[in-house]
């Protein structure tokens, strides 16, 4: 049935072949809308942005800058004695002279306890070397615990050297006995590391017996004699070493 | 019916076409305000833009995006070129439609001839993605099955024209050929005539982000990169699980740029393991792997391009475990660079080069890099990098 109708159905028409200008008309319309259109879109997205550019929407905000790491414990009381340090004790760029007793009472400007409670928060990053009676050589465990406190620099600027004696003796041959063990750390960091900047970055403080005594509860910190028994007198025969991780 | 069948798959490809050209379009044309701008990357037109890192800010902030980027900041997007030709393909598939069996012979054998460009150039964006960015783009892909689309109306148009009868009517099919090339060139270039033209004047810019006279590292702990014709000194601040590090890269080899630098790097890897600067960590084993790449000492290139070819994998195994990751380290180069990498010297070094940066105050960005003292800002190190080495070391472009 359904082939009987298309049988039956006439022929279609044959195109036309008369050349319409019409679709042409039409395609070139369509074309020259399209094309202005997406031209004026890019135009004005160009121009818009050229806009931003000029005048941005929002002021860029200031990026970070590399620096120095800044921990809790760098309160101002502390930052203002290693400031005072820095600039009394030969770091500021005039030639490395360290810091004497009579110096640190001086800029300090705090009590013996206040000196040493500032350095309290350095117990996980502070070690404390400690020498014979009467010596100033490092030995084996006392540069091992150095090296590894020096090489664990992280973020820090300054290494502090805080060298003591014992008060068994006189002032004066302890206050000598503890410029020595400094200069023993110093001059060992230098061969060891031959770093070029080394005197703008460690500051060498030897305070003798007169001042800022460590209290025995300082046994409890790194040493580099741990397996040894530790009183007073033991802490004091010492280099308290650490970087300190404050932005001065 | 195939006359109709043809114009509409031509009419819909272009429409297709047109509309992921010219999003692509949009997206590039809004970071020449030199801000960084979510970019589109959806199958579905018109969806959101995508927030965070996608494979068409991939594609967008590659050296392929554009052509010309010596002559223009950031250069004039191929996607300008595909807008033009589809909005041309649009008329042209108007025109078939409604022609439909009165259609010129001449205009399926055009078809069959010129529906292959789109084509063509899609199998070359293609092949840059799949060989060289290693992802694929989703305005990109729908540009790609618009093309396939109007290759396929080609074919069809080239058995529709062989089957027609012979036509003599005026204008003879040649001119009417010799019109349409015209017509077609005419849509694809002058969007991008219209582009370079609007552009503005980028060269205050160039040097907005300032000069930092870089100290020198006393330790001589940063990094030599050998190259073939050193002609510039650079100073390059890099972090090896950085994307926009690895793109820089890739910027400055496709760009023929790298050759000609004399590069300083220091890393600076953003990862707290060894990098202080951070309050977390935006690449774990970033540090490791620069620990690697100093202990690679003259191969130290090549580490840091493997590090940049392999990043979504050593990114995976950084994030696993610094031991997973000695493992890759130690597998690609052997033990002894994977136990360099650990020693304490090593992690002095690389602290020396944490410190380089932070004694010169430089921004916590990476990549950076310094034309002797003068800092690059971040978006002449991107979209336009080969404009900005144009007006600032052309030297380095010869």
């Amino acid at each position: 049935m359904t082939l009987l109708s298309q049988v039956n159905q006439p022929p279609p028409p044959p195109p036309p072949t008369g050349a319409s200008p019409l679709p042409a008309i039409i395609a070139l319309g369509v074309g020259t809308v399209l094309v202005l259109a997406t031209t004026l879109f890019v135009r004005l997205s160009v121009a818009g942005a050229g806009e931003r550019l000029a005048k941005p929407q929002a002021p860029p905000k200031p990026a970070a800058v590399a620096d120095n790491s800044e921990e809790k414990y760098c309160t101002p009381a502390f930052k203002e004695v290693l400031q005072r340090v820095l600039n009394s004790c030969g770091l500021g760029g005039e030639g490395r002279r360290g810091c004497q007793p009579a110096d640190v009472k001086t800029f300090a400007s705090i009590d013996d306890k206040d000196f040493v409670a500032l350095f309290t928060p350095l117990k996980d990053r502070a070690g404390v070397l400690l020498f014979d009676e009467n010596a100033e050589k490092l030995d084996p465990s006392a540069i091992q615990v150095l090296e590894d406190r020096w090489m664990d620099r992280r973020g820090a600027r300054y290494f502090f050297v805080v060298a003591r004696a014992s008060r068994s003796g006189p002032p004066d041959i302890n206050r000598a006995l503890s410029h020595k063990r400094a200069n023993s750390v110093f001059f060992h960091l230098q061969e060891q590391f031959k770093e070029p900047d080394l005197d703008k970055r460690v500051g060498l403080l030897w305070l003798g017996e007169e001042f800022a005594q460590l209290p025995k509860e300082y046994c409890n910190w790194q040493t580099s004699r741990a397996d040894k028994p530790c009183t007073e007198d033991a802490i004091n025969r010492s280099a308290f070493v650490s970087w300190v991780d404050c932005r001065l | 019916m195939r006359a109709r069948a043809i114009s509409i798959i031509v009419l819909c490809a272009a429409v297709l076409g047109l509309v992921f050209a010219i999003y692509s379009t949009y997206d590039y044309a809004q970071h020449l305000d030199r801000q960084m701008h979510v970019v589109h990357c959806s199958f579905i037109p018109g969806a959101p833009a995508a927030e965070e890192d996608n494979a068409c800010k991939t594609a967008l902030f590659s050296p392929y995006s554009a052509i010309f980027r010596q002559s223009f900041w950031g250069g004039i997007p191929i996607s300008l070129f595909a807008v033009g030709a589809f909005s041309f393909f649009a008329a042209f598939g108007t025109y078939l439609l409604i022609a439909g069996q009165r259609a010129r012979r001449a205009a399926y054998g055009f078809l069959g001839a010129a529906g292959f460009g789109p084509l063509l150039a899609s199998i070359v964006m293609f092949s840059i993605s799949a060989i060289k960015l290693h992802t694929f783009c989703k305005l990109c892909i729908g540009i790609y099955v618009s093309s396939i689309a109007l290759a396929v109306a080609a074919v069809l148009a080239i058995l529709q024209a062989t089957q027609s009868e012979s036509e003599r009517r005026s204008p003879p099919a040649a001119l009417l050929s010799v019109g349409w090339v015209a017509a077609l060139g005419v849509a694809s270039f002058l969007p991008a005539i219209i582009y370079a033209v609007s552009l503005p004047d980028y060269r205050p810019h160039l040097t907005s982000c300032g000069t930092i006279p870089l100290k020198v590292e006393a330790h001589n702990a940063l990094l030599k990169i050998p190259t073939a014709h050193p002609v510039q000194p650079v100073t390059l601040f890099e972090d090896p699980l950085c994307p926009t590090c690895k793109a820089f890269h890739q910027r400055l080899v496709a760009d023929d740029v790298l050759e000609n630098l004399d590069v300083t790097l220091s890393l600076f890897p953003l990862d707290t393991a060894c990098n202080w600067m951070l309050d977390r960590s935006l690449h774990p084993g970033a540090c490791l792997l620069s620990a690697a790449i100093l202990c690679s000492g003259p191969n130290a290139r090549a580490t840091l391009e493997w590090s940049y070819d392999n990043q979504d994998e050593l990114r995976d195994a950084g994030k696993a475990g610094a031991d997973f990751l000695k493992g890759k380290i130690a597998a690609r180069f052997g033990p002894q660079i994977a136990a360099c990498a650990v020693d304490k010297k090593t992690t002095v070094r690389l602290n020396q080069h944490l410190h380089y940066a932070s004694d010169n105050h430089v921004p916590i960005s990476t990549p950076q890099m310094f034309l002797g003292e003068r800092r690059i800002c971040e978006e002449d190190t991107d979209l336009g990098l080969k404009y900005t080495l144009g007006q600032l070391a052309p030297q380095v472009l010869r």
